[in-house]
């Protein structure tokens, strides 16, 4: 493993954060405040081509490999300072591109992959459900064969996009008596398909201006050619795009520890306390030691599970550890900021407390960090 | 690469289930007709080891829908999947 930027990852890098830091991050606290999406920013990461990053050429993609993808993922994060706007775009991209690219047919990918690399199309992952959360697997949603097709019927909850998506990736129950095993399948459908609603929209109290959404089945009709792989294969498909969404999530945060950790230190250098600046106080520096230490570790975790998405035939453990460390590492980095900031820290204004809001929806997202952990112990034989 | 006759893959396989799954259980109760999923030996995860471990070994690929009761669920049907496998390969 060789984790030093070739020329090109370098150019690659300073491009998006150039691109982000000047096109991105207007009017972001208004919309935070007003839960708004910005279908502008989006068409504009779009155009950057960061909604195909690594997707083929001959999809509309940019061909690149899993680390190549971290390290630009890694500049949005830390260039853009609208998570919600990042976590929309990873969304998209890992568990609803992904999947099609990695198990569809010829006819789906052709179908949508350059609609979606173009970010023409917006795509929404429909999984969550009353039910079944971070035990994916147990979902009361159905697809009845019908003819030469499927009847999908059941309701989806706490899907990103959903609300804005033209697109639906779902996986439904097609033989119940298998469950996880073969039971379940993987489904993408236009979101105007007669019998799914999108309308629903939740509150939350991070990335907000990524719509969450409900997504209802009912009738909707899945012909044989809207699945994702073969009947019964929709377990493996999910997971694989979960292992994606869970190792390169992480690489956009490392972005936003280390603009963090340069916020901090920035201030640190400059703002006075007493007769020094209150970098000269240890109970402040060694906090911005921590961030600094925090960052690179989960850089290394990071770059070593993104190396292994092209590599091995799972990266579930890799991809679950570096979920678990950097999700908390930001936690942690962004409350630090706020106590560094002091009362301006918890000022809307200066944005520090929004990171740190934003920062908990990644110890939830892609199963919580408490599953996370079930996997790890599950691959380590316990 | 391991032996590829039938025998040997049962063996081996069985061997990796034992030792992976269930250390300290008597060889002799994990027949080669045991019930490995439906009887709550492998759940989701044992199960991607199981397979990881098939692929490494034999130089097989699984596709996802083969992660599944009908290619997995008994070491007779485990050895039926990889010898298939093997016979494609050739």
């Amino acid at each position: 493993m060789d984790f030093a930027l070739s020329e090109d990852q370098r150019i690659l890098r300073d491009e998006i954060t150039r691109f982000a830091e000047n096109e991105l991050n207007d009017d972001i606290a208004e919309r935070d405040r007003g839960q708004t999406f910005s279908r502008e920013q989006w068409d504009k990461c779009a155009e950057m081509g960061l909604a195909g990053l690594p997707v083929p050429e001959q999809y509309g993609g940019s061909g690149l490999d899993g680390l190549t993808t971290a390290i630009a993922l890694e500049a949005l994060g830390y260039g853009c300072r609208d998570g919600g706007l990042v976590f929309s775009l990873c969304a998209h991209l890992l568990a609803c591109t992904v999947p099609i690219w990695k198990h569809g047919s010829d006819e789906l990918k052709e179908r949508y992959l350059p609609g979606l690399c173009a970010g023409t199309t917006i795509a929404v992952n429909a999984m969550t459900e009353t039910t079944s959360g971070s035990d994916a697997f147990n979902m009361a949603c159905r697809a009845v064969k019908d003819g030469n097709g499927y009847r999908i019927n059941g309701t989806k909850i706490m899907s990103t996009n959903g609300p804005i998506a033209d697109i639906v990736i779902t996986y439904s129950q097609t033989d119940p008596e298998k469950g996880a095993y073969g039971g379940l399948t993987g489904f993408v459908l236009d979101a105007k398909t007669e019998g799914i609603r999108t309308d629903q929209k939740f509150e939350k109290m991070g990335l907000r201006t990524s719509m969450l959404g409900e997504v209802v089945f009912e009738d909707a009709y899945a012909p044989e050619e809207a699945m994702i792989g073969k009947v019964g294969g929709g377990t493996a498909i999910f997971t694989q795009s979960m292992e994606w969404e869970r190792t390169l999530i992480a690489a956009a945060h490392l972005g936003t520890m280390r603009r963090l950790l340069e916020d901090c230190i920035a201030y640190a250098r400059t703002r006075v306390s007493g007769e020094h600046t209150i970098g000269k106080h240890q109970a402040v520096s060694h906090k911005i030691v921590d961030m600094k230490i925090r960052l690179e570790a989960a850089r290394n975790l990071t770059y070593c599970s993104a190396w292994n998405l092209d590599r091995s035939r799972t990266s579930a453990m890799a991809s679950s550890m570096t979920k678990v460390f950097v999700s908390e590492a930001l936690v942690q980095t962004a409350l630090d900021a706020v106590q560094i900031h002091g009362g301006h820290g918890f000022l809307t204004e200066t944005g520090v407390e929004r990171i740190l809001r934003d920062s908990i929806g990644g110890t939830l997202y892609s199963g919580t960090n408490e599953v996370q952990r079930n996997i790890v112990a599950g691959w380590l034989g316990l | 690469m391991s032996d590829t006759d039938r025998d040997s893959i049962i063996a081996r396989v069985r061997r990796f289930i034992l030792e992976e799954f269930l250390p300290g259980e008597d060889p002799e109760d994990l027949t080669d007709s045991m019930p490995l999923i439906s009887g709550g030996i492998l759940d989701s995860i044992k199960n991607m080891r199981l397979i990881g471990f098939l692929e490494e070994e034999y130089g097989v690929a699984f596709e996802a829908h083969e992660i599944s009761f009908e290619f997995l669920d008994t070491l007779e049907l485990i050895t039926s999947t990889v010898q298939a496998k093997l016979a494609e390969k050739k």
